[in-house]
């Protein structure tokens, strides 16, 4: 019938399947597919537990059903929430007004994004160090516990050296650095932990790193209770750090708790890691340990001191993350750490175990984090709806297949075809 | 016909080792602190206590047992258990009955576990990554149900299990308690004895060990491993949702602070099954370990130890049982996709 519909169509599946074909693209589809379909379970949720709770008015009606609570509202504060609103409400390109896309006074350096940009220097940190053991074939669920033993080891080492380093900018310079350096050795240590039990006694990772999970937050709470409690704190927390060895806000509301300098850091930490696994030796063996252990062992890899490397570098990093959590966010150490840990899973998962993938999934999870504080205050809807999206998000990028079948279905008969004219 | 040997070979070193090992730990710990608040230690109270914090693990182990033997890691069973503790207090709170909320509780985990199947046999999912998934997903999920129903990550009911005490035996001393403890307990001894039984005496048992170990020897065989791996998934979300729902009825309450209520027992009924060597009676032994562990743990918290540092005994224990074990024999083909050649 008509034959340049049809060309077009054919060239446009090339295309597609080429681009398909390249895997890094395939896996940003999926990380993008596997977001909407979490947003979109979450939406069936809300609307459920909408009709769960009881509300004097609905604050939804779709097909004559009136709901508690609305998707649309939710997930508006959700992403938009969380960077302060910029969008102009006069702003319709579908319905023909092109009014400027952001709204007046709106500045990207509000206290919402400040928010987002807080959460999302912390998170690139915990899914740089989950990224990293899962490159090296680690599974590494403990960031949680590394990141609480490097926060907590980081705050105590910084109160004691306080008292003999001068304040000031000098003083800065002296306790950032340390107490970074500080997080990050803890943390490698308590890394390094189930490294070497996996690498010498063969015991399982994923469970060993839980456990240590349960174990750190338990000894954080009997060291500062019973030995660095502020006194007549209501909650167990240790005194205030000096203000020389918090980490200076700039451009942003120093009550934000944000710092940029900080989210230069996380990222040249993403560089200097990318840097690591993809053009140095030991970056190379943990590649080559995580793809095919037994093919590394044979090439002359250290396979037992590449597990303990890797999980002592991961550890370092959720450390580092610890350490930044306590020095620009709360300036000082308390206990009931919200669980960047688990939520770094997610971003290295979503970042496809890349590094540089990272840097963008880091920011879009700090989103979501920020909007459930946006949520908190402004719905009823509990905050909670984002570690359900944190388990969905992973579940989805699990599976792979199920968008590659449906990929199937919306192009298909494709690759089947004899010939392979996609190819020619 | 063969595949009852296929899976007996060379597994039992390890877990005899660190069976003693762990036997010998708990007794220098016993010993050390004995007396003072511990002169109580083996009483009827005590395996009372045992017997109950066992329900969850246990439940747990044995599904962890199918599920893995069948070649499906299941490391979402911490998940299972924290789901139906939920739905289980929900139920109970809106039917008012307990044995509604039970049946709630278990259909719940069986509908996750069902969910966790269709992820890794049909959309091969990695197992590992899509069992913490389905462990993430719960953690989020039931405390923010609870929030939703109840105004806070914790809820309560106001019913319990009613106890069965079986009249002479009871008066047994310490042993006693064995005949004096609520339903799921007996329900225990039952599933233990019930799951040794299929695994070992019946076709599906078989199957199940073959579709582990041979999955394509099962399949020229004529049985879809497919089926038989789906029948397990579905099976360890039963007996996880049993745990789950009975722990919490148990309590009667779910709190979701944290790490809910379920506090990592789901990852310890993993180690449990790998020290029991994913023999179910095994298991239930190397469960009341870490039971009685956190019935030791409960009656030194109120002693002399400070309570933080004692909670992290069972935690500390499993990490040790895990490292003297080492790599237990699992199944050949666990983790693996199988894909009939016939489709």
């Amino acid at each position: 019938m008509s034959g340049a519909p049809k060309r077009v169509k054919e060239g446009v599946r090339t295309v597609l399947e080429r681009l398909v074909r390249a895997s890094a693209f395939e896996r940003i589809l999926i990380s993008a597919a596997a977001l909407v379909l979490a947003v979109l379970v979450g939406t069936v949720l809300v609307l459920v537990s909408g009709r769960m709770t009881t509300c004097s008015t609905a604050a939804a009606t779709y097909f004559g059903v009136g709901f508690c609570y609305d998707p649309v509202t939710v997930f508006d504060r959700l992403f938009f929430g969380a960077l302060g609103d910029p969008m102009n409400p006069l702003f319709r390109p579908l319905e023909g007004e092109f009014a400027p896309p952001f709204r007046a006074g709106w500045s990207p350096f509000n206290t919402a994004m400040g928010v987002t940009l807080r959460e999302t220097t912390v998170l690139v940190f915990t899914g740089l160090s989950v990224a990293l053991a899962f490159r090296a074939g680690v599974f590494n669920i403990g960031t949680q516990g590394q990141l609480i033993a490097g926060g907590l080891a980081s705050a105590l080492g910084l109160l004691s050296l306080a008292p003999v380093v001068p304040g000031g900018l000098v003083g800065s310079l002296v306790l950032v650095p340390a107490g970074l350096f500080i997080g990050a050795l803890v943390g490698g240590l308590y890394g390094a932990v189930p490294g070497v039990l996996k690498a010498y006694a063969d015991a399982n990772e994923v469970i060993t790193t839980i456990m240590l999970n349960f174990v750190a937050a338990q000894i954080a709470l009997y060291l500062v209770s019973n030995y660095f409690k502020r006194p007549n704190s209501q909650v167990v927390e240790t005194v205030p750090l000096p203000d020389a060895a918090t980490i200076p806000p700039v451009v942003f509301d120093p009550r934000t708790n944000v710092s940029l300098i900080a989210l230069a850091v996380a990222l040249g930490f993403a560089g200097a890691i990318y840097y690591l696994l993809g053009h140095t030796a030991l970056g190379y063996d943990l590649r080559t340990s995580g793809l095919q252990p037994a093919g590394a062992e044979y090439g002359g890899v250290a396979t037992k001191r590449t597990i303990v490397a890797s999980l002592t570098l991961s550890g370092a990093l959720g450390g580092l993350g610890g350490a930044m959590y306590v020095m620009m966010i709360l300036g000082n150490f308390q206990i009931g750490v919200p669980a960047y840990g688990f939520d770094g899973i997610t971003v290295a998962i979503l970042a496809g175990n890349n590094p540089l993938g990272v840097v963008f999934a880091a920011p879009l999870f700090g989103i979501i984090k920020s909007g459930s504080i946006v949520i908190d205050t402004t719905t009823s809807v509990p905050p909670q709806l984002v570690d359900v999206l944190r388990g969905l998000i992973v579940l989805f990028v699990a599976m792979p297949e199920f968008f590659r079948q449906i990929g199937h279905r919306v192009l298909p008969e494709e690759s089947q075809t004899p010939g392979g004219d996609g190819d020619a | 016909m063969g595949m009852r040997e296929l899976p007996s070979i060379g597994r039992r070193r390890g877990s005899i080792v660190g069976a003693v090992v762990l036997a010998v730990a708990v007794g220098v710990v016993l010993r050390s602190v004995m007396g003072g608040p511990l002169s109580g230690i083996v009483s009827k109270g005590a395996l009372s206590s045992t017997l109950r914090l066992s329900v969850p693990i246990a439940f747990a182990a044995l599904g962890g047992i199918f599920a893995e033997k069948s070649g499906v890691i299941n490391i979402g069973l911490e998940g299972h258990l924290i789901i139906s503790a939920f739905v289980a207090i929900y139920a109970v709170n809106t039917t008012g009955s307990v044995w509604i909320g039970f049946v709630a509780g278990v259909l719940a985990s069986t509908l996750l576990a069902g969910v966790f199947a269709v992820v890794c046999l049909e959309f091969r999912a990695d197992q590992i990554i899509a069992g913490l998934a389905v462990w993430l997903v719960a953690l989020g999920l039931a405390p923010f149900l609870s929030t939703v129903i109840y105004g806070s990550v914790n809820a309560s009911s106001s019913m319990s299990f009613e106890r069965i005490t079986i009249p002479v035996l009871s008066e047994i001393p310490v042993l006693g308690a064995l005949f004096d403890a609520s339903p799921p307990v007996y329900l225990l001894f039952l599933a233990v004895g019930g799951s040794w039984y299929v695994l070992n005496r019946t076709a599906f048992g078989r199957w199940v060990q073959a579709s582990g170990e041979n999955p394509q020897a099962l399949d020229t065989a004529g049985v879809s491993v497919r089926r038989v791996r789906y029948a397990s998934v579905l099976l360890s979300g039963v007996l996880a949702g049993i745990g789950g729902a009975s722990f919490a009825i148990d309590l009667s309450q779910f709190s979701g602070n944290g790490q809910t209520m379920i506090e990592g027992r789901g990852f310890i009924a993993i180690v449990a099954y790998l020290l029991g060597n994913y023999n179910p009676i095994g298991a239930f032994f190397s469960t009341t370990l870490f039971a009685g562990l956190q019935t030791l743990q409960i009656q030194l918290q109120s002693g002399f130890l400070p309570s933080s540092l004692v909670q992290t005994i069972p935690y500390l224990t499993v990490i040790v049982v895990l490292a003297l074990v080492g790599r237990t024999r699992t199944p050949d083909a666990a983790g693996d996709h199988y894909e009939s050649g016939e489709e």
